[in-house]
């Protein structure tokens, strides 16, 4: 089977394929072009990480203990009220 | 002292733990942190008055998120100019893979910035960009929520979203060159 899809293509997609937005036959060609192509499955994997990155990294903020009893007291009072 | 309605517990139980996410989104939509107490609270007491129009096991979290988003706009966006420091054409694909290709193909530099350092790199993004990649590629709203939120087409939120993260990656790099995480190549 011919690769479908041409490296220029694959680059150009790459990131909506990492983030599970390819319909499933543009992400069957994604998976097929990068299985076969050295350079595209490294950049894959470059792409991957700096998304991993940004998910754990930018993620470990929390919700001040402080904010959090101050909403729930007004959402009781909202209760209390309607 | 009357038992807590059906509503509340279904608030309670829907919406309460998003609390930090929602509070996340707020700091990088404000870059301040008593705004973004305020943004969370007016978010939360809105979602909780419209609570009847959120579908049941629908996704909760796009949904305050979007609330908290048109918050910010209606209410907080301050209306001076916001600095744009970065290289708006700076938005070759793969620059930066490119760049870091033979010494480090798998970025592993990007693992060794400091959480404050990433945080502040995508609070340096231009506004429009910023909101996107923060809700697409941090707290993972689909690109057609995202459309909705923000009332533009998903075509709009692809290519804002193309840019943000040239612009991030690229900030990073320049991050890391400077910590000496990486070495430059010459040219």
């Amino acid at each position: 089977m011919p690769d479908p899809i041409d490296c220029r293509e694959a680059k150009a997609r790459l990131e909506d394929y990492l983030q599970r937005e390819l319909t499933p036959e543009l992400e069957a060609e994604m998976q097929a072009h990068i299985e076969r192509c050295r350079h595209c499955f490294q950049f894959a994997r470059f792409e991957e990480n700096f998304f991993a990155m940004l998910e754990t990294r930018a993620t470990r903020e929390c919700c001040p203990d402080a904010l959090r009893r101050r909403i729930l007291d007004l959402l009781r009072a909202e209760a209390g009220r309607g | 002292m009357a038992e807590p309605s059906t509503a509340v517990r279904s608030f309670d139980r829907e919406a309460l733990p998003h609390l930090d996410a929602l509070y996340r989104v707020a700091l990088r939509l404000t870059a301040d942190p008593t705004q973004a107490e305020d943004l969370v609270q007016d978010t939360m007491l809105k979602a909780y008055r419209s609570w009847q129009q959120y579908r049941p096991g629908t996704n909760a979290k796009g949904w305050l998120l979007t609330i908290l988003r048109n918050t910010f706009i209606n209410d907080y966006r301050r209306k001076k100019l916001e600095p744009i420091a970065m290289d708006l054409e700076a938005a070759e694909p793969h620059a930066i893979f490119r760049a870091v290709e033979l010494d480090d193909p798998e970025g592993t530099f990007f693992s060794r910035i400091v959480d404050e350092k990433v945080t502040q790199a995508v609070d340096a993004l231009p506004p429009d960009f910023r909101e996107v990649l923060v809700l697409s590629d941090i707290e993972g709203m689909r690109y057609a929520e995202i459309a909705e939120a923000i009332g533009v087409p998903v075509g709009t939120v692809k290519s804002r979203l193309f840019r943000a993260r040239r612009l991030l990656q690229a900030a990073l790099y320049a991050h890391a060159v400077e910590m000496g995480y990486i070495q430059p190549r010459e040219k």
